[in-house]
């Protein structure tokens, strides 16, 4: 029972895939202003969790290849479908979109270690320490 | 290199190309007045570095905007020909500053997403440390 604790792993794969999208996001407020390049995005760990049993096509950040940095390249990332914000020399970055998504990030991330240290700490108790 | 590495790394190449950007442009307002000089212009290219997993901006050449040179007319200008007439700079100083404006807006996304990233890592050592 305490050798692989969901709550842990489910913990880790949701700060992992904070981490991965803030860098996606990072690249794409980057890359604003570079001619020709395409918003770039991950899909939400609500629908990795919802397809991890079920074998679909979703890639998955909660596998241990994709641990941070191991294996390069296992990033998924999927070019933005929304199109509205394209300036005429191709770029489709909005700073404002990647705000609101960075914040998202950023929010995903404390809400995953706030889970993590909560379990840890009933953990802790269940062991008679403080 | 783990995420939040990468996502500092490219947010970095993000606020060195704004500012390399915004010095071009400062070069081109200080010599908005130089007789014969031709504006510099520069692009921003993704560099994408397979064995790091991202795509930092990179500045690529500059290049001198070959626009018509603007032609003022100074009779007791020392360079006027026999019209009275000598060629100034293609500048506009309109286009310099909005373009200065645009590079300050996307320099503070990419600081926000550099403190975003930061913040996100504190917090995980934060965890560590209780």
């Amino acid at each position: 029972m305490f050798q692989n604790l969901a709550v842990f792993d489910t913990a880790y794969a949701m700060a992992t895939h904070a981490g991965k999208k803030q860098a996606l996001i990072a690249q794409n407020v980057a890359n604003a202003d570079t001619p020709g390049y395409v918003a770039r995005d991950l899909p939400s760990f609500q629908d990795l969790y919802a397809s991890r049993d079920g074998g679909g096509h979703m890639p998955r950040a909660t596998r241990s290849g994709h641990l941070h940095g191991v294996a390069d390249g296992s990033v998924a990332s999927m070019v933005q479908k929304d199109r509205s914000f394209a300036s005429p020399d191709g770029n489709t970055v909005s700073l404002e979109t990647e705000m609101l998504r960075g914040t998202d990030a950023k929010r995903q991330h404390e809400r995953a270690l706030a889970i993590y240290g909560s379990a840890l700490s009933v953990l802790r108790t269940s062991l008679g320490r403080q | 290199m783990s995420e939040f590495a990468k996502s500092l790394t490219v947010s970095a190449s993000g606020l060195q190309a704004q500012s390399a950007r915004l010095r071009h442009l400062s070069e081109n307002i200080s010599n908005a007045d130089t007789p014969g000089y031709q504006r510099k212009t520069i692009a921003f290219e993704t560099a994408f570095s397979a064995a790091r997993g991202v795509s930092p901006v990179e500045v690529g050449r500059v290049s001198l905007d070959d626009r018509e040179l603007e032609l003022i007319h100074d009779p007791s200008h020392p360079l006027a020909d026999e019209s009275g007439h000598y060629r100034g700079s293609n500048v506009n100083l309109l286009i310099e500053l909005a373009d200065a404006r645009e590079a300050q807006r996307s320099y503070e996304a990419n600081l926000k997403m550099f403190e975003q990233a930061r913040q996100m890592s504190s917090s995980l050592m934060q965890l560590l440390r209780r």
